[in-house]
């Protein structure tokens, strides 16, 4: 099997995103007409059109991008952290610690523009730092399996949690915790856009630098350590920080599935386990398929919209099917 | 003879590095050292007794004894895995478990006794992993660095594997993959826990001729874990025999290889024979005669 | 120094927000000031019960954008559907251009403010769950499209229909008869105290068999629908011909009320929304129970 150049990687990915920006950015629920919207573009566009471009879908786009990139980051990391293919960014209890936070804040009719991703951030956080103590074990070691388990556990109790307040709750707010839980892009403007960005550039760049120590992890923690690997401190360094990331981009745009856990093994498919291409290659990738969701979903039964995190599942479960194939036939 | 605690601190060959305060090997090119080392796991009797062991350029050391020994662990704590209880464990002169890891790594190239290949990697990769000591998590491999991994794959005679994933070579073959990838770290010194376990005769001589060649020429310390005393016998300079934690014998191998105290060592009836070169060959009694042969 | 107060009274006045001449201003249930400089002529109406205000009040003609779910008045039908109302599509509201957009007061409606505030688009949250919503609900949407008078006409009516509903019912003889308000079959869910149902019910002179529930709406189990023994069964339906028939569900009969065919299946969006049909749903409601009241058998 020929691995392509990682210069044509890259590129190729580029020109993806790019695509995919332009198909985010051109269709909407409301019909622009192409023209109309170079115009809009630079700057001498009609009033609606330029609004809904600046003010709606590029605001959008750029957050995909960055949700979708950081997920699948996210993903490969704690996937090599773990030494476990199926592990994804929400495992480790994240997702039930935010879901839990965003409805405990709904239920109590908290009204403030950003109390709920910040309740869903603060839940998320509650929960890694519960599955991180469960997973240190004697001598401040992580052990990865205990990790898995834990991740799991404190997943299901919160997940617990959260059904039993939703089965006492109000049709009104079961149906808001519904759609905050099932993912969506909208709502978050250029402010939730910029903090974010800001807020990820620093975690990902950790994620970055682990990268050869995690290419010595997945030989096993004695090897990487044999390799001069600080095995101890990537590991708490890597769940930290990916952690963090899974934690940002469920308070900015609920649960969207299946991109950390897919996208890294379509890169590795293709271009192998090297984590300082695998990490930068997931990044794009995962933007991309996060925004071309994300389009579909605005428009597919429009002006119904479709939850982000419904449409990558559904696309994701078949290219994960097919990936599984291939893999499994080598 | 019972198994007295022979000590090789009183022996004439462990001088020098007492003080052990600086890094890197002294005058005496003492690489690994324990004195006095105590390894416990728990409250449980010790793993390592009071153990006293030198290896130093230039010669291969073979560590011997029954499963549960204690050989790992005298491993682990010579590379700072493991804290001693007691004593000491100097790398390079310098306390084992106070060495950050990249640094020992550039260092000591372990060969360690089982690895899965995880994911497919070609052997050429498999090899320059063997730099990261030397890159840390930013430099990209440069002309030295792959000259290096040349290098080392010309040693260890894996050149024309270059291109091969990993999970189609035989074990011979990943085992010398290994090796040379413990040769790319530029190290002084290679460890080796149980490298032969699962090899068969030609690939055994083989790794045991290329470590020999490597201590000899490129006067390299090697520690061996071996359960194939015979072997080890044939290749290393020194046999220590280690059991139940101790120190039994740590000598020349024409002096280790006692039929009596290798009996004990090992609970079963053993003999000593010579090689045409002089070199001792212990085989075991066989407690039922063996049949006779059909008409 | 007598000028300096009169002054500052002016300095203060210039300060306030105050509409332009020949604009309209209210405050929403969100704490949120609607000002425009002039009547709303496009509105894009967010939710079945602001829409049938919309039309009560004469403010039809304006209505440009309707949630799928307004149904009535038939005229709202013409009115192009953009969609859901919690959390609505904004690039399908922004594409009708309007000027005034009506929301429901729902958390989820929290993104759709914002975005349509980007979009310099106007926007009154309005809370629509209870009785008293209806009145505060019209009389600021028809400060917002210049139909006060409207407004003022149907609330107006509307006090005196629930007025003359309420002399009427407290004429009737008997103990007010105990309803249980079937909203979900499985898990059974019913309405406390707190929500419009329960309103409903005691202007149509009845009591709600769960009226110790506090919440707006609750599950409860089959067993305690069964002991508490109430008089009717009341079931929303969206298809009036063909209701589901809660003696079909297993254990159900298990209530007297089903065993009886004391079942009264009503038009969902007749009584589940608060609005300017409230008097005629209660009217409805205290007939049928009369009805049923008067005879044996069922009375659908």
């Amino acid at each position: 099997m020929r691995r392509p150049a990682t210069p044509a990687l890259f590129l190729a990915l580029v020109a993806a995103a790019l695509v995919a920006a332009l198909l985010g950015v051109a269709l909407g629920a409301a019909p622009i007409a192409p023209g109309e919207l170079l115009r809009a573009l630079v700057g001498r566009g009609s009033g609606t059109a330029a609004g809904i471009l600046w003010s709606l879908r590029l605001p959008r786009v750029v957050l995909g991008f960055v949700v979708g990139g950081v997920l699948a980051v996210a993903g490969a990391a704690l996937q090599a952290l773990v030494r476990n293919p199926l592990a994804d960014p929400y495992l480790l209890g994240l997702s039930g610690g935010a879901g839990l936070g965003a409805v405990v804040a709904l239920a109590l009719g908290v009204v403030s523009a950003w109390a709920l991703p910040a309740a869903a951030f603060a839940g998320a956080l509650a929960a890694v730092v519960v599955v991180y103590r469960l997973g240190v074990v004697a001598g401040g070691a992580l052990d990865s399996r205990i990790l898995l388990l834990a991740g799991v556990v404190v997943g299901a109790f919160a997940g617990a949690l959260l059904s039993g307040l939703l089965a006492v709750s109000e049709a009104v707010q079961v149906k808001t915790a519904t759609l905050w839980l099932m993912g969506g892009l909208g709502g978050v403007g250029w402010i939730g856009v910029a903090a974010l960005a800001a807020y990820a550039t620093p975690a990902l760049a950790v994620l970055v630098a682990e990268a050869r120590a995690l290419n010595l992890l997945s030989l096993g923690e004695e090897p990487a350590q044999h390799l001069g690997a600080d095995v101890a401190r990537t590991k708490r360094r890597v769940y930290v920080a990916a952690s963090l990331l899974a934690a940002a981009s469920v308070a900015s745009a609920g649960m969207v599935g299946f991109v950390g856990l897919v996208v890294p093994h379509a890169v590795r498919l293709v271009k192998g386990h090297d984590h300082r291409v695998l990490l930068p290659a997931a990044f794009l990738l995962g933007g991309t398929f996060l925004v071309l969701a994300d389009t579909l979903a605005r428009t597919a039964f429009a002006p119904l919209e479709l939850p982000v995190g419904v449409v990558t599942a559904v696309v994701g479960v078949p290219v994960f099917a097919l990936l599984l194939r291939r893999w499994t036939s080598r | 003879m019972d198994l007295a605690v022979i000590s090789a601190q009183g022996g004439p060959r462990a001088g020098g590095a007492k003080d052990g305060s600086g890094a890197g090997s002294d005058a005496s090119g003492a690489v690994f050292e324990l004195s006095g080392a105590v390894v416990r796991y728990g409250a449980l009797a010790p793993a390592v007794d009071a153990v006293s062991l030198c290896v130093r350029r230039g010669e291969c050391v073979a560590v011997v004894g029954p499963n549960g020994a204690g050989k790992t662990t005298l491993l682990r704590a010579l590379l700072g895995l493991v804290p001693c209880a007691a004593g000491r464990a100097l790398a390079l002169g310098r306390d084992a478990h106070q060495w950050p890891r990249d640094a020992l790594a550039r260092a000591v190239g372990v060969v360690a006794q089982r690895e899965e290949p995880a994911f497919p990697v070609t052997v050429r990769e498999a090899v320059e992993m063997g730099r990261y000591p030397h890159l840390g998590p930013w430099r990209a491999m440069g002309a030295a660095d792959r000259e290096a991994v040349d290098r080392a794959m010309r040693r260890a005679d894996v050149t024309d594997l270059g291109g091969r994933w990993v999970a189609t070579l035989s074990g011979g073959e990943w085992q010398r993959v290994r090796i040379a990838r413990a040769l790319a770290q530029e190290p002084q010194a290679l460890v080796l826990d149980e490298p032969t376990a699962s090899l068969d005769l030609k690939h055994e001589m083989e790794l045991f001729e290329l470590v020999a060649d490597l201590v000899r020429r490129d006067r390299l310390a090697a520690l061996v874990v071996s359960h194939h005393i015979n072997v080890a016998a044939r290749f290393a300079d020194r046999l220590v025999l280690l059991a139940a934690g101790r120190v039994v014998a740590d000598d020349v191998p024409a002096r280790v290889l006692e039929p009596a105290r290798l009996a004990e060592v090992f609970g079963w009836p053993v003999a000593v024979q010579h090689l045409p070169d002089g070199t001792p060959q212990l085989y075991p009694e066989r407690r039922t005669p063996p049949r006779e042969p059909h008409p | 120094m007598a000028r300096s107060p009169a002054l500052l009274l002016l300095a203060l006045a210039a300060c306030s927000p105050r509409p332009p001449a020949g604009g309209v201003s209210i405050t929403d249930d969100w704490g949120r000031t609607v000002a425009l400089g002039a009547p709303a002529r496009r509105v894009v109406s967010l939710s079945p019960s602001s829409t049938e205000i919309l039309f009560a009040i004469g403010a039809g003609p304006r209505v440009v954008g309707r949630t799928r779910w307004d149904d009535y008045p038939p005229a709202a039908r013409a009115v192009a559907d953009v969609g859901d109302g919690l959390a609505p599509n904004v690039e399908a509201v922004a594409a009708l251009r309007p000027d005034l957009v009506v929301l429901y007061a729902s958390a989820s409606n929290r993104a759709a403010v914002r975005g349509l505030a980007a979009l310099r688009i106007p926007v009154a949250v309005l809370k629509l769950d209870l009785a008293a919503d209806v009145g505060r609900a019209a009389y600021r949407l028809g400060v917002l499209t210049g139909t006060v008078a409207g407004a003022d006409s149907v609330m107006a009516g509307f006090a005196d229909s629930l007025r003359a509903l309420a002399a009427r019912v407290a004429r009737r003889p008997g103990p007010r008869p105990r309803v249980y308000v079937d909203v979900q079959a499985s898990p059974p869910i019913t309405v406390g105290t707190g929500s419009y149902l329960s309103e409903l019910l005691a202007a149509a002179g009845a009591a709600n068999a769960f009226g110790d529930v506090g919440l707006p709406s609750a599950p409860v189990s089959l067993e305690t629908i069964a002991r508490r023994d109430p008089d009717a069964v009341l079931v929303l339906a969206a298809d009036t011909l063909h209701p589901p028939d809660p003696a079909v569900r297993p254990g159900w009969r298990a209530v007297r009320a089903v065993r009886e065919g004391r079942v009264l299946a009503v038009d969902g969006g007749l009584y589940g929304r608060p609005g300017p049909r409230m008097p005629l749903a209660a009217a409805d409601l205290a007939r049928r129970l009369a009805r049923l009241g008067a005879g044996a058998g069922a009375a659908r």
